[in-house]
């Protein structure tokens, strides 16, 4: 009788062991999972950046690479001197190019925003009230551009806006204009590159969210006096405003740094930093005050994502209370 | 087929009520949800549609409440027709399944939603929903959210908001579905007295047959887009007009047979499954012949292990299975002819010990007017 009942007792204490074994070992394996991506961060964003943020405090020179190093040997005096050089800051704030240049930038970033968001609610609204197979098709076609190459999608907008473009040939055609219009190189091109190539990223928060959306509430919102229009004010609107949030930071944040577009399309009157940014870097070889000008446009940025982070923060703390 | 064969029942469908559904159809791409449908509904009346899932009641309902476009008939509600009115035009308000309360109002904001969509003035609303905190207790809730609150608190706030436009009719779906049981009848109470206080009528769906007796003054009970029965809670369950509604209410013996005599004051049903004809001690509308179904509540049937007095009405069987509820047991018992039979029996004595147990030969009797006769 004891063999049998003996056993099952020692597996038990067998599986508990393993299982105590396995616990010790896991917090390592929880580490290392979190880990990866850390150093991925650490690698590719935290140490490429402390790079910018040091060259932005060093000086131009005719050397390679092309800046001064901020710790210097001096044997005379046996001493480390730090050259902590603030004057690409403060040529950024004295030239009013470098400040109009900002402004230009963010102007351009919040109007084309503006106007992804105008574009892209519908069409998310509209996908999201659709069948659900409809509505994976319709995603599908929403996300297919982006397969081909970004640069390749800009350049084909050259073929669209051109003089000779699709746009103006068939407007001739049509009679409604003589000359051709002149929308290549000029800001309005800028602003339709950059609504065409991030409504993708305008589409997809605002789908997620209100294909969420319970019609119910919608229901009960008409069955208690409220007209569709009325409904989608009260109900629909302030219910998506996190896909909102979202939305316009994955296009507003990019899109102020933006450089192929602006360039590509632009002409030289579209007056953003990004193009700035590279002037002084392959133009000029003024690397430091090229990190100045990064540097300054990453806290600019920050405001905007620290907002999105608190909303998001205080958004899923409402939910969970 | 619609089954209405009580004669009163007919009477009050020939005279409008205060919301009147006239040949009512509702289809959904050839499929008939709702089937020319009749209703009447007086005013200050909790009338439930009461059927199982697919039986067309919840289609009706939102054709009621104008979510969806009836594809013929009529629905009159005070004299007025409203087929063609949308949503939010009809005098109407809805107290959803899981209430569907928006998620970013507070207890305050959406139960004055209505109020503000009418353009009340704003004094006047916070006095109307002053008046519906008041009403279902929510005074010290009025500033929380919806996912703050209990599925109870819920279930008032969706209530009052329904009820904060003083709608000429209520519209209450599944009212109890998102409750547990305990809560469920408690508050199944509560919502008819707040209803009855108020006088408005009201129409309920819901699959639960205990939740349509406890509110509902009458109830008709559907199946498949038609309505089997209108009646009030006793009447379906003692009087079903056919063999849906006995077998969809509450447990039933249904025995099937053949009418032997057919006289004013008495009938007898032939059957398989009892040595004797049953005697039924009322005369019915019926011939010679006619195969009908015998129902018989268990609750009607009385168990013993003696033989009971009388010639007809009675069955030898053995216990073959006790069900124990608690304050009553259900006795399955086989009969020679292999039909069975369930026997309420009340648990009035504390651990009966000369009580029938399993494989116990019994008798099972009923008296002569226990049972239904159903045509259909």
């Amino acid at each position: 009788m004891s063999t049998p009942a003996a056993n099952p007792a020692s597996d038990i204490n067998e599986a508990a062991t393993l299982r105590q074994r396995l616990r010790q070992w896991l917090p390592g394996a929880r580490s290392a999972v979190i880990g990866v991506p850390y150093l991925w961060l650490l690698l590719f964003f935290a140490i490429p950046f402390l790079i910018v943020l040091k060259l932005s405090f060093a000086k131009m020179a005719s050397s390679i690479p092309p800046y001064t190093s901020l710790i210097e040997y001096v044997d005379v005096d046996k001493a480390f001197t730090v050259h902590l050089n603030l004057g690409n800051y403060t040529q950024l704030l004295a030239d009013s190019q470098y400040v109009l240049a900002y402004l230009s930038s963010i102007k351009i970033a919040v109007v084309a925003t503006f106007f992804t968001l105008l574009i892209g609610y519908p069409m998310a609204y509209v996908i999201s009230r659709m069948s659900p197979s409809a509505r994976n098709i319709a995603m599908m076609l929403v996300v297919l551009p982006s397969w081909t190459s970004f640069l390749i999608r800009v350049y084909a907008w050259i073929g669209i806006l051109d003089s000779n473009g699709l746009v103006n040939r068939a407007l001739q055609a049509l009679g409604l204009i003589d000359e051709p219009l002149h929308i290549l190189y000029t800001p309005l091109a800028a602003y339709i590159g950059i609504v065409y190539c991030y409504l993708p990223f305008m589409v997809l928060p605002l789908y997620a969210n209100l294909v969420k959306l319970d019609n119910r509430l919608l229901e009960a919102a008409y069955d208690l006096g409220a007209k569709p229009w009325q409904a989608f004010v009260r109900i629909t609107l302030p219910l998506s405003r996190s896909g909102i949030v979202a939305g316009c930071m994955l296009v507003m944040i990019p899109a102020v740094g933006e450089f192929v577009i602006p360039e590509m399309l632009g002409g030289p009157d579209t007056l953003m930093i990004g193009r700035v940014l590279w002037g002084e870097f392959f133009n000029n070889r003024n690397w430091p005050l090229a990190s100045a000008v990064a540097i300054v446009m990453l806290v600019l940025l920050l405001i905007p994502i620290l907002l999105f982070n608190r909303a998001q923060q205080r958004e899923l703390e409402g939910k969970l209370a | 087929m619609p089954v209405d064969a009580k004669p009163d029942a007919i009477a009050l469908n020939s005279a409008p009520g205060y919301l009147s559904i006239r040949e009512l159809r509702k289809e959904f791409d050839g499929f008939v949800a709702v089937d020319d449908v009749n209703l009447d509904v007086r005013k200050g009346e909790i009338f439930a549609l009461l059927g199982g899932s697919g039986s067309g009641k919840s289609t009706l309902l939102r054709c009621l409440a104008g979510f969806e476009t009836p594809t013929g008939g009529k629905i009159l509600l005070d004299g007025q027709e409203i087929n063609a009115l949308p949503p939010y035009e009809r005098p109407i308000n809805m107290m959803f399944q899981s209430y569907a309360l928006f998620p970013h109002m507070s207890v305050e904001q959406n139960i004055a939603f209505g109020l503000k969509q009418d353009g009340m003035a704003k004094d006047a609303i916070a006095r109307r929903v002053g008046e519906m905190l008041e009403l279902v207790q929510l005074q010290q809730l009025a500033k929380r959210k919806p996912h703050q609150l209990s599925g109870g608190q819920q279930q008032r706030v969706a209530l009052a908001r329904s009820l904060a436009k003083s709608p000429k009719l209520l519209l209450l779906d599944e009212p109890m579905g998102a409750l547990d049981k305990k809560l469920r009848s408690k508050m199944q109470l509560e919502l008819v007295g707040i209803i009855e206080q108020l006088g408005v009528t009201c129409v309920m769906v819901t699959h639960d047959q205990e939740e349509a007796m406890t509110m509902a003054t009458r109830i008709a009970v559907m199946d498949q887009g038609w309505i089997q029965q209108i009646g009030k809670p006793d009447d379906i369950y003692e009087q079903p007009a056919n063999r849906f509604v006995a077998s969809f209410i509450g447990s039933v013996n249904l025995i099937e047979g053949v009418i032997d005599e057919d006289l004013p004051e008495y009938v007898t049903v032939r059957t398989a499954d009892f040595p004797a004809p049953i005697y039924v001690g009322h005369g019915i509308t019926c011939y010679e012949g006619q195969p009908v179904a015998f129902a018989l509540r268990p609750e009607k049937v009385h168990i013993a292990k003696d033989e009971p007095q009388g010639e007809t009405n009675k069955a030898r069987g053995v216990v073959e299975d006790i069900a124990y509820f608690g304050s009553h047991s259900v006795y399955h018992v086989r009969l020679p002819s292999g039909a069975k039979i369930l026997s309420n029996f009340a648990n009035m004595k504390r651990w009966d010990s000369d009580g029938i147990t399993w494989n116990d030969e019994v008798w099972v009797s009923w008296d002569d007017n226990d049972g239904v006769v159903l045509t259909s």
